[in-house]
């Protein structure tokens, strides 16, 4: 069997931009352009970049959350994007996801019991008196107190709410959970709370992550290999050492550079990119960094990088290794 | 002149409903000297945002100054009236959000909102409003300043639109600039810019800041001083590398441990316990204890004073503090 529970194959989502008068499809914004990476059982896959580099619809559409333009996502030996709405609903109760917003994501009409028990009741799982039961040790898994069940969203904390989400994608015992920017909307000291609730649910029920974040410390931390994102596209995978080590993409030599350490002393040489992300609906031709890379050359304006093997689990898409690669087999 | 460009003291913002009073802003005392850039740092509700609102004048409605003084440049804010403060608004001290979107007008064109405030400020022509938003659009970074002029909002990412905003508090070289989160709804990439840009602006127009943030980082890259609020009060204070090396109050410590690091691998990260406590039902005592590894009975009985424990270096925590006197242990 393979050691991966997930293989993301050329996975792209595109999202038509309709203009004009009879509102036709004028072009498209490639949201997620072509990207491959596998997570292994019970590990951490980090996903990093700035906003609008796709990682969340990257995502959302792993679990059908949104419909796949092309591309295969392989759960458990099945292919996802090809199941049909009947087998996808099975499929579910091995995927969940954890949201970023816990203002928005609970619905504020239903008490917390509900919220948790819901997912239970919709798939037909237990009798009500047993899901009671059930609700309740979820509650107690994830540090809230069994007293709460009757309480409404508005009545807890953001740091609870995430709690409540993260009880509400347990209650399936689902395999693999995409965490979407789980801890940005929360304060410092709540953040390391859940953090930790997630590594420990992790340990006790052999969970897989997907872990979606744009802060880049707490990816480091949580995770086991890391994958970084830039305009839709795959930059550079790697185990965590590796990457925040020796990252081999310019962008995430930029991205790790510009992260402000809290130390006051270590003042270091920062890499300080020009201009803004270009707008995915027009993304730039060939290697898509390359207007703001320090390093780019003729190459990298015409011809799109792929993703090129480094040793060990590290892969990186830019030329910089590419023409190093053919360099050394020139001088073998 | 007085080195001092900002002294607040005993500062006391409270907010009512028909629920009661919520003190959000409660005694605190802090000074802004000429050049310096101060953070305020706390999480969310510890009333950052609620004092640097109480400096401009601009609180809602349901908040008011019902104690301290607020001494700006030699002269009194809080006895001012709203005419007053609107002179001295957006020319003596300008402002700075963290959501560059919602507070630029969506109608007008950039070139409108930033002449706006020079020709009120500055009772100049059009003419020469024009030309100086010119010349702080090119200071900011933007080689095409004349397009952005008549350009809208809209049609620029965060990053410009911050930008824009820098532009526009500048533009009347004002003594004081308050940044509240800058940068926290930019991506990293554009923080850094941003970041550099406060900081040239800050040499080139002299300006003194005072940095309200939650990131620690930022803060240990742009302060000269720290300060830091807990529940409506100010629990520690110190220079910034002091505060780093020697960080004193229960709270700060926990706040720094929090963080997780990107040099260092930690297996597990430090947690502070529970939640921060709601402004209308705070705890008796230090408002810390019920989180604090290191409370003690007298912790939960009476509430500990501000108090220097080296130069420069104050702490609100009876750890510093002998029992009978106030004397550091």
């Amino acid at each position: 069997m393979s050691q991966y529970i997930l293989e993301v194959k050329n996975l792209s989502k595109h999202f038509p931009i309709k203009g004009g008068l009879m509102r036709r499809t004028v072009g498209y914004v490639k949201a997620v352009d072509n990207v491959s990476f596998s997570v292994k059982k019970g590990e951490t896959f980090g996903l990093v970049g700035e906003s609008g580099c796709g990682k969340s619809t990257t995502g959302r559409t792993i679990l059908r959350l949104m419909e796949p333009t092309s591309g295969e996502v392989i759960f458990d030996g099945k292919n996802i994007a090809a199941l049909t709405r009947k087998e996808l609903r099975k499929a579910r109760r091995d995927l969940q996801m954890v949201f970023q917003d816990p203002y928005a994501s609970l619905n504020p009409q239903m008490t917390v019991g509900e919220i948790i028990e819901e997912p239970l009741r919709v798939h037909g799982i237990y009798s009500p008196a047993e899901r009671k039961v059930k609700v309740k040790e979820l509650m107690e898994t994830v540090g809230l107190n069994q007293s709460y069940i009757d309480r409404y969203p508005h009545e807890f904390s953001g740091g609870q709410r995430q709690r409540i989400g993260i009880a509400r994608a347990l209650s399936l015992q689902p395999k693999l959970i995409v965490a979407d920017e789980p801890v940005s909307a929360l304060d410092v000291s709540i953040q390391s709370q859940v953090v930790n609730l997630m590594e420990d649910l992790q340990e006790q029920f052999g969970l897989t992550y997907i872990f979606i974040a744009h802060d880049l410390s707490v990816v480091k931390h949580i995770s086991d290999r890391v994958g970084v994102m830039y305009l839709g596209r795959m930059v550079e995978v790697g185990p965590k050492q590796k990457l925040y080590e020796q990252p081999a993409h310019p962008y995430t030599e930029a991205l790790l550079s510009a992260v402000p350490i809290p130390n006051p002393k270590a003042r270091r040489e920062r890499i300080v990119l020009k201009g803004d992300v270009p707008s995915p609906a027009n993304p730039p031709q060939g290697c898509a960094f390359h207007p703001r890379c320090p390093k780019a050359f003729d190459r990298c304006k015409a011809e799109r990088p792929e993703l090129i093997h480094l040793g060990g689990e590290h892969y990186v898409a830019c030329h910089l290794y590419d023409e190093q690669e053919k360099s050394a087999v020139l001088t073998m | 002149m007085s080195q001092e460009l900002l002294q607040i003291h005993n500062l006391k913002t409270y907010f009512f409903s028909d629920s009661g009073k919520i003190p959000a802003v409660d005694g605190i005392t802090l000074s802004v000297k000429r050049r310096e850039t101060v953070a305020l740092v706390g999480e969310s509700g510890c009333g950052k945002s609620i004092t640097s609102l109480s400096i401009m004048g601009l609180l809602p409605e349901s908040g008011k100054i019902v104690d301290g003084e607020i001494i700006f440049n030699g002269e009194n804010l809080v006895k001012k009236t709203d005419a007053e403060m609107e002179r001295l608004r957006g020319n003596e001290i300008s402002m700075i959000f963290q959501e560059p979107m919602t507070s630029l007008n969506p109608v007008l064109t950039i070139g409108e909102q930033i002449m706006e405030g020079i020709i009120l400020h500055r009772k100049v022509s059009k003419q020469e409003a024009r030309e100086r938003a010119v010349q702080m659009l090119k200071l900011v970074g933007f080689p095409r300043a004349e397009e952005i002029l008549s350009e809208y909002p809209h049609q620029l990412s965060g990053g410009m639109r911050q930008r824009v905003m820098i532009a526009m508090a500048m533009a009347t070289n004002p003594k004081l600039l308050i940044a509240d989160e800058p940068t926290t709804a930019l991506d990293v990439t554009i923080q850094a810019q941003i970041l550099e840009l406060m900081r040239e602006v800050k040499e080139k127009f002299e300006t003194s800041i005072l940095l309200i943030t939650h990131d620690l980082g930022v803060v240990a890259e742009m302060a000269d001083r720290v300060i830091v609020m807990y529940a409506g009060k100010v629990v520690e204070e110190a220079g910034v590398e002091e505060l780093f090396e020697k960080p004193s109050h229960p709270y700060t410590e926990g706040l720094m441990k929090s963080v997780p690091s990107l040099e260092e691998s930690q297996q597990r990260l430090y947690s502070i316990r529970g939640n921060v406590p709601s402004p209308d039902e705070l705890p008796k005592g230090c408002r810390f204890a019920p989180r604090c590894d290191k409370a003690w009975d007298r912790c939960f009985a009476s509430e500990p004073d501000l108090k220097e424990i080296a130069p420069g270096h104050a702490v609100r925590c009876f750890l510093y503090q002998s029992e009978e006197g106030n004397e550091p242990r």
